[in-house]
């Protein structure tokens, strides 16, 4: 995701809209079909793939694997929010080349390849490791747990919500936050008054990008956390044992889950933005 | 009272001034664009951190070392309102009060005497230029601050928001007793606030005095800076 896509993600504040103009038939024909295409995959949910495998051990492990990604990426989630808004805030009041430092291990982080990330990851922590045995010695299991699966999305995820919420930082009008703390504020109650409420609605599609990225991770993920599976892995299981026929149902599962709630979160920041 | 010596390199242009203010007096900074009367205010409000010298405000440091924004409790007012926009004009008069329930006899008073009555409950980015600025003046002077820092807190009005807005000034100055630091290039706005003026040119002062003195002097930059546009 490039820092464009970040910022339209950010809010509409900070791309503003060109003027609208007349436009022909021939261009709004051409943006449908732009539209058409962009969504066709989509198509793929009315395949002909013969009638859905919803019983037995099918369903009890698309079931689980619902429960699993909702509950896991929910706690990254809350990882990424408790971790990254601080970091954004650090970032955005450091210096020209520190910035650029910060900014570069970021971007890398978001470039790494998913099945890279997975395997250095699990190199990282292997548990003849110094920092795997640490771990280990603290209760925390580093591969095939709900720690490792928490511990690499919140990897996967985390580079996109700090820039999304870095953006949304730089994008307050000036002077506000100074004019706040003059007033007598607190820091703390000047990123609680001010900050905070102003920065909502990008710090919402920061978010939103994130929890995507997490809940449909798959290469990392097969890699660290195979178990406890979650929807990525299981519809890769089902695609290799059962079929499109048990695909199917956890794939309208996956989608729904996937999709809506960061809409939601959108439009919740935009309502109260 | 204020007492500040201020050293700040900038841009090519050393700021170096040393000055008092006596708590409820008035002091104009008076100069050309780009002079460093804003540098000045700047560093006293804690905005930027001077190279070296002293501010203290009845004794107390303010720096060095630097004092956090939140404890200096004085007044800043520039020509940007830097009103919050997410809150009513109600919520920005309130804001810099620790306990608002409890102050509203003293809010309802702010209300009526800067008539702002009528956007009372508006959302703050709604309104117009000279109302923003009226309830940015109210915001300030909602905390009762002993000092008050004013850069160009008139500029982009008109005559009438001009004179509504000093007019507010010099009657809440008589009420609370606050001491006044203003920045403007304007001398007949400046004069009105301010009986003294300290002239800047190029970072240093030229000279200070009361505008008669001012307009008697015979340098011929000050004259130029004093004279009708």
């Amino acid at each position: 995701m490039d820092s464009q896509a970040l910022t339209a993600l950010a809010g509409p504040e900070l791309a503003p809209a060109p003027p609208p103009a007349r436009l022909g038939w021939w261009t709004r024909l051409g943006a449908v079909g732009f539209g058409v295409l962009l969504l066709y995959p989509l198509a793929g949910l009315f395949a002909r793939v013969g009638g859905w495998t919803w019983s037995g051990s099918a369903r009890d492990a698309s079931l689980a694997s619902i429960r699993v990604s909702l509950e896991l990426t929910g706690w990254a989630m809350l990882l990424v929010v408790l971790l990254g808004t601080p970091m954004a805030l650090y970032i955005r009041r450091a210096g020209r080349r520190e910035r650029l430092v910060w900014q570069a291990a970021l971007v890398t982080s978001i470039l790494l390849p998913p099945l890279a990330l997975g395997i250095l990851l699990s190199l990282a922590l292997r548990p003849d490791g110094w920092v795997g045995s640490l771990l280990l010695q603290l209760g925390f299991v580093s591969s095939n747990s709900a720690g490792a699966f928490i511990l690499t999305q919140v990897y996967v995820s985390m580079g996109y919500y700090v820039l999304g919420a870095l953006l949304a930082f730089e994008a307050l009008p000036a002077g506000l936050e100074a004019q706040a703390a003059l007033l007598g504020a607190a820091p703390w109650q000047v990123f609680r008054r001010v900050t905070l409420p102003l920065a909502r609605l990008g710090l919402a599609g920061a978010l939103s990008l994130a929890w995507v990225r997490a809940i449909g991770e798959f290469g990392a993920v097969v890699i660290t956390a195979y178990y406890p599976a979650g929807m990525p892995v299981q519809l890769w299981i089902h695609l290799q044992s059962l079929g499109m026929r048990a695909v199917m149902p956890l794939l309208v599962a996956f989608l729904c889950a996937a999709l809506p709630i960061p809409v939601l979160i959108h439009l919740w920041g935009r309502r109260h933005a | 009272m204020l007492e500040a010596g201020i050293r700040k390199q900038r841009r090519g242009l050393t700021v170096e001034v040393e000055f008092s203010l006596a708590a409820g007096a008035a002091l104009g900074l008076f100069g050309p664009s780009g002079a460093g009367k804003s540098t000045v205010l700047e560093c006293i409000a804690g905005l930027q951190a001077p190279d070296a010298g002293y501010v203290r405000w009845n004794g107390a440091a303010l720096f060095p070392p630097p004092a956090p924004l939140h404890r200096r409790g004085l007044g800043y007012l520039t020509q940007e309102p830097c009103l919050f926009p997410h809150l009513t004009v109600a919520e920005n008069v309130a804001f810099g009060l620790s306990r608002p329930a409890g102050e509203s006899v003293w809010l309802s008073e702010v209300r009526e005497r800067l008539q702002l009555g009528e956007c009372w409950q508006a959302r703050a980015g709604h309104l117009s230029g000279g109302q923003a600025r009226r309830v940015a003046l109210a915001r300030m002077l909602a905390r009762r601050p002993p000092l008050l820092l004013l850069d160009e807190p008139f500029a982009g009005l008109d005559r009438a928001g001009v004179r509504e807005l000093i007019a507010a000034l010099l009657e809440w100055r008589t009420a609370l007793g606050f001491a006044l630091l203003v920045v403007d290039h304007n001398p007949d706005v400046l004069s009105r606030l301010c009986p003294t003026a300290l002239v800047m040119l190029q970072g240093r002062e030229l000279v200070r005095g009361t505008w008669t003195e001012l307009a008697a002097a015979p340098d011929p930059r000050l004259r130029a800076l004093l004279a009708p546009v």
